[in-house]
């Protein structure tokens, strides 16, 4: 079976700016001076949120993300998800997939609800014809009716959440990516919620969730990878 | 163990990195042509007559200056109101471009750092978005040269691939400018000062003629042969081939230059913004 996200030895480096380094400054100066008055400029902090990390994931792995703060879990998420290229090291990946890390992202408050299914639609990709075909399904979820016409600053905050969610869990993957058990509004909405999001789990490939809550691991998860100061600590298979 | 094949589909964007960003992200034109026009619906969401308030700010502007420095440079005030009122247009898109093109990818950091697409796209909305604002500015000329009784030729139709170069020039100014930008903070105020110097430099509150013998000045200047482009067949002064040739080929070199930076500072930027 071929392995569906392949880290080797994955390297994140973030470069640390300075006010001084981000200056055109320095860099003349350097030009200039041949490195003498100036010999910092060109190099700069980094920090090594992850330091040669590799795994491979086969359809049907549930992977738990555990570890400290600061431990690389989420900078792991955004290598995954795409947003970060890593500084060494090698990532393959195949099939579509889906960040669950910020659903609110890109929602526009002033906006009505539908203008926001469009563009969330587009941001990620999709064509309008596509957006069409899922926007009743959105808004039926959702359970917004009326509102979806109105501009989405007229929200509560729960509201707004359903939205988020019905538009983000409303498209199929091969991956997904999550940021802890995603959890939305009310009660009901929220068993609701719960149970759209183990179908969208439990029909991908793949799924890699960052957790602080050891019992959620154990429960949606088949495999713990511990990250601690950004190196992989241990890969475990659980029962 | 052969290498999985790397088909990486993030939400739905085709796989892409700096060498072909541009590509991917220019080919989703259905993507920053509607961001585009969202926000200029946004910005005037609550207000009355909405964008045709840039029609009204190019009214008052061309009309207010035209009449000012026409009788300072005792111009024909028909002529000149025309002539200022379509280089004055075209300059502000391309200022526009290239100052808020200085802040785009550091003010889209948010998205940037959420999902992976193609960064032209944040680019591309932006400068759809002053092109908007510019067929809004543009119908004020043509509305005054009906009234100062313009006879339309076939030279007129050259305004369109004029414009359509115009955009091509601004989109690689500002990757390169929002590319830079999001690396050296310094060049945001450069590139401010830098264009508000350029405006002075170039022929559009001043004809290229009062510079008499020294005209070559304005010869060397690409800014002016861009605005000419437009301006020649809306002023009815005589197209200058010149002009062309160096609209163009300031667009295909630009372009390359902006590919060569994207290839290289592509997968940089999420860490930069």
């Amino acid at each position: 079976m071929s392995a569906i996200i392949r880290a080797e030895r994955v390297t994140v480096d973030f470069p640390i700016y300075e006010n001084s380094h981000r200056s055109l400054k320095k860099q003349f100066l350097n030009i200039s001076t041949g490195g003498l008055i100036a010999p910092d400029a060109g190099k700069h902090t980094v920090v090594r949120a992850l330091d040669g990390i590799s795994f491979e994931l086969q359809e049907g792995d549930r992977v738990g993300l555990v570890g400290h703060n600061g431990s690389g879990k989420t900078t792991l998420l955004r290598v995954l998800s795409g947003v970060y290229s890593p500084v060494g090291g090698a990532l393959y990946t195949r099939g579509r997939i889906a960040s669950l890390l910020d659903v609110s992202m890109g929602l526009d408050p002033e906006a009505t609800g539908y203008e926001n299914i469009y563009l969330r639609g587009i941001m990620d990709g999709l064509t309008p014809a596509m957006i069409e075909r899922k926007t009743p399904g959105i808004a039926e979820f959702s359970e917004l009716g009326g509102y979806l016409d109105l501009p989405v600053r007229t929200y509560s905050s729960g509201m707004m959440l359903r939205l988020a969610f019905a538009i983000s869990t409303s498209e199929e993957a091969d991956i997904i990516i999550m940021d802890e058990w995603l959890s939305v509004g009310d009660e009901s909405f929220n068993s609701k919620a719960s149970e759209r999001l183990s179908q969208m789990v439990s029909k991908a490939g793949v799924l890699v969730m960052a957790s602080h809550d050891p019992a959620l691991v154990e429960r949606v998860c088949n495999r713990r990878i511990t990250l601690e100061h950004g190196k992989l600590v241990s890969d475990e298979q659980l029962s | 163990m052969a290498a999985p094949e790397s088909v990486r589909q993030l939400g739905a964007w085709p796989e892409h990195s700096g060498k072909n960003d541009i590509l991917v992200g220019l080919s989703a034109s259905h993507v920053w042509l509607a961001l585009g026009w969202h926000d200029i619906r946004q910005r005037y969401r609550r207000s009355v007559i909405g964008p045709f308030w840039f029609t009204l700010s190019t009214l008052i502007m061309v009309g207010v200056l035209g009449v000012l420095y026409a009788t300072l440079f005792q111009q024909n005030v028909r002529e000149y109101l025309i002539y200022l009122g379509v280089g004055l247009v075209a300059w502000q898109f391309i200022n526009s471009c290239a100052n808020e093109g200085a802040t785009t990818l550091i003010s889209a950091a948010p998205m940037i750092k959420q999902i992976r697409m193609p960064l032209t796209v944040h680019v591309a909305r932006m400068v759809w978005r002053n092109f908007v604002i510019l067929l809004h500015s543009l119908p004020v000329i043509l509305m005054f040269m009906l009234l100062f009784g313009y006879r339309f030729t076939t030279e007129f139709f050259l305004v369109f691939p004029a414009l359509a170069i115009i955009f091509a020039n601004s989109l690689w100014m500002a990757l390169l400018i929002s590319l830079l930008c999001a690396r050296y903070r310094d060049v945001v105020p450069i590139v401010a000062n830098l264009f508000q110097v350029l405006f002075f430099f170039t022929p559009v509150l001043w004809m290229e003629e009062l510079l008499k013998e020294r005209s070559w000045f304005a010869d060397f200047n690409p800014f002016h042969h861009l605005i000419e482009i437009v301006r020649a067949p809306l002023v009815g002064s005589e197209i200058q081939a010149d002009s062309w040739i160096w609209s163009v080929s300031m667009a295909i070199v630009g372009m390359t230059l902006a590919q060569m930076l994207m290839v290289k500072a592509r997968n940089r930027v999420p860490y930069w913004v």
